[in-house]
């Protein structure tokens, strides 16, 4: 009864924060100065038609909100207009549809356009993470294991050196020394090879994968190695250890039984907020190695003000770091018993 | 627990490299012929009435063909059509198109096709490029399979102008489609290359058309693929990735030049660009109000004297040598030298000379009244400190802006240095006209009538003036040369023309900035390289290239 209360206040709580960030979110871009129907046309033969069909288009014609015609600059408009036919019920309304509106750029659906670019952020962004969980892990415990002695000190060093490497050095040094080796420079798959048979196919797109996901591994194993290290030691010196050591338990029976479930709940949090970061895209990674995701579409639509997809985006970005949240919550209060006592 | 992290380590490395090892097999060499061109963009949509971006147009080139043909010194000839016949009045303009055409499909491309693209481009006001080649349109039809018949509203110098970049699009595929929304991701056109994949910001993949009505290209394939930077770029050419790159950093160049199998090359870019100074000359008696003009410029701009005396403390070969790293050449006016015939390369510049623009400034009487060392207004009011602002995403400009700092500090002028997000630069720039100096660039069109119009006194209020300079004398030229006929004549306004706002210094131009691009000799053989424009990802390179053997 106790545990299903925590459950539902905590996924109420959720929910709340994400209709915040909806309307934040929308009035986050309505402030920025600009016009974004001349954004990136400064072309003198564009005639006024011509702007002011874009405008319509996008429904920027219309009011922002009632008692508000726009809000940068902050001019007042009609407070009886129907709420209907503001920009930020249409907003809403075409939200609920599953309608993230057209991109500025390419006249595309946003809706479209994020799913592409996420999928391979997702699988590059999610190797990654998995690989620098396994390594940081194992060599978090060998470090802590063997706390003070010559492997500890050198494992600590390396992970430090690794955490600290800008990613986009590192990215750059490993492309170069890939390509004089035949890997390729960038990209997600090579031309034409769409129409090849399954496995030569992710067989290419393995190869493109490579090189950024040793970088993203190596910068992130140092993060994980590190936590996963301080964690354990602060399990290890504590009485119950002692005890188990004293009963004759090996160590393998003590790291499984006793010190790593207590030891994991850091990790757990850190590993569920750079999981809910990962839909961000490693927007480095992404720039050097030419890898299609959703940081290089952020970026590209900061650049030429496509307010729609950013919209989008950082929404996506948002709801994914809550719900990320939410099961770390979740888990940590079903792997630690003390939690929902609140 | 080590062992089963260690094996399960152990097991995910080898499923890893077994893919990597299996696909280094499938890597077979491939029967066709395939040119690959590394670039650092994308095409923004394939829709050719709603792109604006160069690469798309670049793939719009390849794909599809138009009335004529734009080679790569300035002239134009007929493409599509085999034949052209003008009335007496130059308002009726009949084509007959070349028999046998086909597109991609296999539909035979008519003058129906024809037709329905011209009304199609005309009908829709949002197409921001298209629509506007349209403006002196009447009438288009198409009075039998293989003749149209185009009647203007007025007769122009440049009808080639207008047609050469209005494809020809299927009506077949297009007659009744959403046309900002139908995104073409087939392209079926009549060019000499044909589509077969593309994925946005990622690649375009071209096959050669072997059935094109002109001389098909000698390669079978065509790949452009995107790198997200330009070191990557360097990169893949060197290891031999792609065969031929069209655009790389200006440090890049002399490492390009000394590698062996690479040959570098240099020219006017395919769209002649033109970096500006933009002086704020607009009087308040032309101060566009209504459209939220604020006209905050510094009084001092508008003397003519004070743009000169600016102009001659300008060390433009230095800027040249420093930011472009010698990469292009000493700037005029806003018609950039790769316009060609229409340049006027007789225009006297204003030479470096520090204590020649100190004399001037002295004689008119803008002297330092308090010491400060920087001069104030003859009547002591404004000292001369401009405001000098530049969009954030120039990667020449803060540089630039720094060496005008260093002259123009040697003849008692401060700045107020500021670089300003895109947009709200254009929302300070016009037509609000609140600045007082900027440092932007236009990139050009084959003819001069749009940089021309951007000095005119009509275009104020609409935020295409940059200056809100107003001649009389020029603006009558303007409308004269948009309806001269005679080629000759024509140019000789056009001359004129320059001859005056340079006389005015409405401008300092610095420099027209250079293309590199960059090939692999031992790949293909057979580049244009001895036009005055550099664009070997151009439709005239690549029908020619073939492969070195």
């Amino acid at each position: 009864m106790k545990r299903q209360k925590y459950l539902l206040n905590k996924v109420a709580w959720s929910f709340f924060t994400i209709l915040f960030v909806l309307v934040l979110n929308f009035l986050l871009f309505r402030v920025l100065p600009g016009d974004p129907a001349r954004a990136g046309v400064r072309d003198p033969r564009m005639k006024q038609e011509a702007i002011e069909a874009i405008r319509i288009r996008f429904g920027l014609d219309k009011q922002v909100i009632n008692c508000f015609e726009s809000l940068n600059p902050i001019k007042v408009g009609s407070c009886t207009v129907n709420p209907f036919d503001t920009q930020f019920f249409i907003y809403v309304r075409n939200l609920l549809q599953g309608d993230m509106g057209i991109s500025f750029h390419s006249n595309r659906p946003v809706a479209e356009i994020l799913v592409e670019r996420l999928g391979n952020t997702v699988l590059l962004i999610g190797a990654g993470q998995i690989l620098a969980i396994m390594l940081g892990v194992a060599f978090g415990i060998i470090a802590a294991w063997k706390a003070r002695t010559a492997i500890d000190y050198a494992a600590l060093l390396s992970s430090l050196l690794a955490w600290s490497l800008p990613t986009f050095w590192l990215g750059i040094i490993l492309l170069f020394w890939g390509s004089g080796h035949g890997l390729p420079i960038g990209g997600k798959a090579t031309p034409g090879t769409s129409s090849l048979p399954f496995l030569q196919q992710w067989g290419d797109i393995a190869r493109h994968m490579l090189l950024p996901t040793i970088t993203y591994t190596i910068v992130y194993m140092g993060e994980y190695m590190l936590i996963m290290r301080s964690s354990l030691l602060d399990v290890l010196a504590e009485d119950y250890i002692l005890t188990a050591k004293a009963k004759g338990l090996s160590t393998f029976q003590i790291l499984k039984d006793h010190a790593l479930k207590n030891a994991m709940l850091p990790l757990v949090t850190v590993i569920a907020i750079n999981l809910g970061f990962t839909v961000a895209g490693a927007l480095q990674i992404e720039a050097v190695f030419s890898w299609p995701g959703l940081g290089g579409a952020i970026y590209e639509a900061v650049v030429r003000r496509d307010f729609p997809v950013l919209q989008g985006a950082f929404l996506l970005i948002a709801v994914s770091v809550i719900i990320a949240n939410l099961i770390a919550d979740l888990t940590y209060s079903y792997l630690d018993p003390r939690v929902q006592s609140e | 627990m080590f062992a089963k992290k260690t094996v399960a380590l152990f097991i995910a490395l080898v499923m890893i490299l077994s893919l990597v090892l299996s696909a280094c097999g499938g890597g077979a060499k491939a029967q066709p012929v395939t040119l690959r061109i590394g670039w650092a963009g994308s095409p923004d949509t394939l829709n050719p009435g709603t792109a604006v971006l160069a690469e798309a147009w670049t793939i719009f080139e390849l794909v599809y063909d138009s009335m004529y043909d734009l080679q790569l010194d300035g002239s134009y000839t007929l493409d599509l059509a085999e034949s052209v016949k003008t009335s007496e009045d130059g308002l009726v303009w009949t084509y007959k198109i070349h028999d046998g055409i086909k597109f991609s499909d296999g539909q035979p491309l008519t003058a129906d096709d024809v037709a329905f693209s011209y009304n199609f481009y005309a009908a829709n006001t949002d197409f921001p490029y298209m629509n506007p080649y349209t403006a002196y349109f009447d009438k288009v039809e198409a009075t039998s399979n293989n003749e149209v018949v185009i009647t203007l509203t007025e007769a122009i110098p440049n009808i080639d102008y207008q047609l050469v970049f209005l494809y020809v699009l299927p009506k077949h595929i297009w007659e009744g489609v959403n046309p900002i929304e139908f995104e073409n991701v087939e392209m079926i056109g009549s060019g000499p290359f044909k589509m077969v994949e593309y994925k946005q910001n990622e690649f375009v993949h071209l096959a050669a058309n072997k059935d094109y009505f002109r001389i098909p290209p000698i390669i079978d394939e065509v790949i452009f693929q995107t790198f997200e930077n330009q070191d990557a770029l360097v990169q893949a050419i060197k290891t031999g990735q792609v065969d031929l790159i069209t655009e790389m950093p200006n440090t890049a160049v002399a490492t390009l030049r000394n590698e062996p199998n690479i040959a570098v090359v240099t020219g006017a870019p395919f769209a002649p660009e033109v970096t500006d100074i933009i002086f704020n000359q607009c009087t308040p008696g032309n101060c566009p109000l209504d459209a939220g003009g604020v006209c905050s410029g510094h009084p001092a701009l508008q003397d003519r004297n004070v743009r000169l005396a600016l102009a001659h403390a300008t060390d433009k070969q230095k800027i040249i040598d420093l930011v472009l790293l010698g990469l292009g050449t000493p700037g005029l006016t806003l018609i950039p030298d790769g316009l060609g015939m229409w340049y006027n390369s007789s225009l006297k510049d204003y030479e470096f000379n520090i204590p020649l623009a100190n004399q001037i400034l002295d004689e008119v009487g803008y002297k330092d009244a308090n010491g400060d060392g920087i001069r104030d207004m003859p009547d002591g009011s404004h000292p001369l400190t401009f405001r000098l602002n530049w969009p954030s995403d120039s990667i020449n400009a803060p540089r630039t802006a720094e060496l005008l700092s260093e002259t123009w500090g040697q003849i008692g002028v401060s700045l107020q240095m500021q670089a300003v997000d895109p947009d709200a630069l254009t929302a300070q720039c016009c037509p609000a006209f609140d600045f007082d100096i900027m440092i932007w660039g236009w990139g050009s069109d084959p003819d001069p009538n749009l940089l021309l119009g951007v000095m005119t006194t009509d275009q104020i209020p609409t935020g295409s003036s940059e200056t809100g300079y107003s001649n009389p004398a020029y603006d009558t030229l303007y409308n004269q040369q948009a309806t001269e006929l005679d080629k000759d004549q024509r140019i000789a306004i056009v001359w004129q023309m320059q001859q005056i706002v340079h006389d005015d210094v409405v401008y300092i131009i610095p420099f027209y900035p250079q293309a590199t691009q960059a090939y692999r000799t031992d790949r293909f053989t057979g580049w244009i390289t001895d036009k005055p424009k550099v664009a070997l990802e151009d439709v005239t390179s690549l029908v020619v290239v073939k492969p070195v053997k």
